[in-house]
């Protein structure tokens, strides 16, 4: 049998856990197919893609990371942006707080990014001054 | 329709258009998998065009890549920094763009890397464009036939195998036998001779030193102002090698493109050749013949055919080609040898035989052609240049018959005796390119038989002596002569009543 590509099991995935497959038993078989084809290392990179065709299908998750915690309104003001940029019926972002970033916010959903924090416009700067 | 309406149909376009972005506050991102041996594989991505450039975030700053492998679960990205920076897990971002390096005159005078930093202790270049590292060649009807002369100022390349402006013409031969010599000659030319032809050297794994005494004899011999070399050393990723001659045919087009004519020595495609077949092995392409992807061929081809000869309505620029090729002990019928001879409009052969016995340029007339050229030589070097390459070819054949027989015929005799001059008048010595004037009365003295009473080993020291007199005694006529055009009567009649007088000293 020809060895499935990542993009071919999540969008299959994806699809049945949209529809109205039971979703314990997709979980299951996902499971049980790559254990049968020893393909497990791959689940990390497997669920990222099953999350980027969730997330066209209209079912967004993601994490927002700051230095300091969000104010609940804050945080639902970026769902409200992240959905009208991506046009999602739902979005569900965690919180992540790391003192790394400065400054700012990032917002990561599946395949793309907001990244407005200061440690970003630092390395940014960086590779400018080293170019010139 | 009116102005009107039109202006407001533009303007509520843009008004749409400024709507619908995103104004890229969410841009597409990727993750390195995994990294090693200078190439990336990244997840993610999946709107990556081939050649595009990704960024790559690391501690350190962001390292460049672009994407040469675009796979259904990841991307083969080649990077263009140190590999050490990068690490797995890091965000990799598109640019939004395919490789591009800055162009123009500012250019002139400098030693650059493949992207176009300056590399040679000077300012940093800021340029009014950028031109895309891989472009479509030109396609047919913006076009010309080649009919200019580009003027190597090596009379064994000039007279025999004419190179014509927008002509792609390959140096070949083993290892030490002069090739980037030829090349360097012929760029020094274009400043003697100013001609105005821009020169545009690229190094592909040049050794450092290297390239600094190239810079220095074309400083010493003031044409480096006309002048931009492209330099990648061995230390450098093979992306910078690969990228090499396309970013600097993209300076070179510039020039093309606006109606003047410019030069690329290409030194050398077979190192490039090699840095593409390791790129291609890592990125676990398959294998084809000596290892080389199977794409190796379209490598060169697409290179070398962006060099052409523009139509009028383009302008009527150029952009002349010297690839250059090494060869392993003389074998021609190697891979990449006959890739490029094939791509090419003809290939001076250079034989390490030759070479050690001191005929130098050591070019081989009977493997030696030029195909296009004949239609751009000049009159004047078209009048002297019959039947010379049959004859030289004719004569290295009974050369080699003679050396087993003594009795030879008085035809066969002459025969070699004349070729045994013209070898000697064919030798040049290098950073020593001649004029027109210079080439045609030399020939001229040996095919119309003024030398015929003076030893090969004397021809070189009367051809000086007789230049120099020409020079002194008929700088009207041989100034008229450089120009190119068929030489008159009273020019013909003036270099031989010369040469015969100078024959006289050296006779015996």
């Amino acid at each position: 049998m020809a060895k499935l590509s990542r993009r071919a099991i999540a969008i299959y995935i994806a699809e049945q856990l949209t529809g109205k497959a039971d979703s314990q038993k997709v979980i299951l078989q996902l499971a049980a197919y790559l254990v049968d084809t020893r393909r497990t290392k791959e689940l990390s990179l497997i669920i990222r893609d099953i999350q980027f065709y969730l997330s066209e299908a209209g079912a967004v998750s993601g994490v927002i990371t700051t230095a300091n915690a969000l104010t609940a309104e804050t945080k639902k003001a970026i769902e409200k942006y992240i959905k009208e940029q991506t046009g999602a019926k739902t979005v569900a972002l965690d919180s992540l707080i790391d003192p790394s970033v400065i400054g700012g916010v990032k917002v990561s959903i599946p395949g793309r990014e907001l990244d407005a924090t200061v440690s970003r416009s630092l390395t940014v700067l960086k590779t400018r001054y080293k170019k010139a | 329709m009116s102005e009107l309406s039109i202006t407001e149909l533009s303007n509520d376009l843009r008004n749409a258009i400024a709507k619908l972005e995103t104004s890229g506050n969410l841009d597409e991102v990727g993750v390195v998998l995994r990294v090693g041996d200078g190439v990336a594989w990244v997840r993610g991505l999946r709107n990556a065009g081939y050649n595009e450039v990704l960024q790559i975030e690391t501690d350190e700053g962001v390292v460049e890549a672009f994407a040469l492998n675009l796979m259904e679960d990841e991307i083969g990205a080649v990077l263009l920094g140190e590999d050490s920076k990068v690490k797995a897990g890091q965000t990799v971002r598109l640019k939004g763009s395919v490789l591009s390096v800055p162009i123009g005159p500012e250019l002139l005078g400098r030693v650059v890397d493949p992207l176009g930093r300056a590399i040679d202790g000077g300012p940093a270049i800021k340029t009014k464009q950028q031109g895309l590292v891989e472009r479509e060649a030109i396609g047919v009807m913006g076009r010309k036939s080649v009919h200019e002369p580009l003027m190597t100022g090596i009379s064994a390349i000039d007279v025999m195998f004419p190179i014509g402006r927008g002509q792609r013409e390959l140096i070949i031969g083993d290892r030490q036998t002069g090739k980037t010599a030829l090349a360097i000659d012929t760029m020094i030319n274009q400043g003697k001779q100013k001609t105005g032809v821009i020169n545009v050297y690229v190094a592909i794994g040049q050794k450092r030193s290297k390239i600094a005494r190239l810079v220095e004899r074309l400083k010493q011999e003031g044409v480096m102002d006309q002048t931009i070399i492209v330099a990648t050393s061995p230390a450098d990723p093979a992306s910078l090698l690969y990228l090499a001659p396309y970013a600097a045919t993209a300076m070179g087009e510039y020039f093309r493109d606006n109606s003047q004519h410019a030069l690329m020595i290409y030194d050398d495609l077979t190192k490039h050749a090699v840095a593409y077949r390791q790129m291609s092995l890592l990125l676990r392409r398959p294998p084809g013949r000596e290892a080389y992807p199977g794409d190796v061929f379209y490598l060169h081809s697409r290179l070398l055919e962006r060099s052409a000869k523009l139509s009028d309505d383009l302008g009527a620029g150029s952009l002349t080609a010297l690839p250059i090729i090494e060869t392993q002990a003389g074998d021609i019928s190697a891979y990449i040898p006959t890739n490029v001879i094939s791509i090419t409009d003809g290939q001076i052969f250079l034989e390490t035989d030759l070479f050690y016995q001191g005929i130098r340029p050591a070019i081989s007339a009977g493997l030696s052609v030029s195909r296009v050229g004949g239609a751009a030589q000049s009159g004047a070097i078209k009048s002297v240049s019959g039947g010379l390459k049959l004859g030289l070819s004719q004569f290295r054949e009974l050369a080699s018959f003679a050396q087993f027989g003594s009795d030879l015929d008085e035809a066969t005799k002459s025969q070699i005796e004349r070729g045994q001059r013209l070898t000697e008048l064919l030798k040049q010595h290098q950073y020593n390119p001649m004029s027109v004037w210079q080439q045609v009365a030399s020939i001229l003295s040996v095919t119309k038989g003024y030398f015929d009473h003076v030893p090969a080993a004397k021809i070189k020291a009367a051809q000086a002596a007789m230049l120099t007199r020409l020079w002194a005694d008929h700088k009207k006529d041989m100034t008229e002569l450089d120009k190119g055009g068929k030489p008159t009567e009273e020019i013909l009649k003036s270099i031989e009543v010369t040469a015969l007088a100078t024959a006289k000293g050296f006779e015996g």
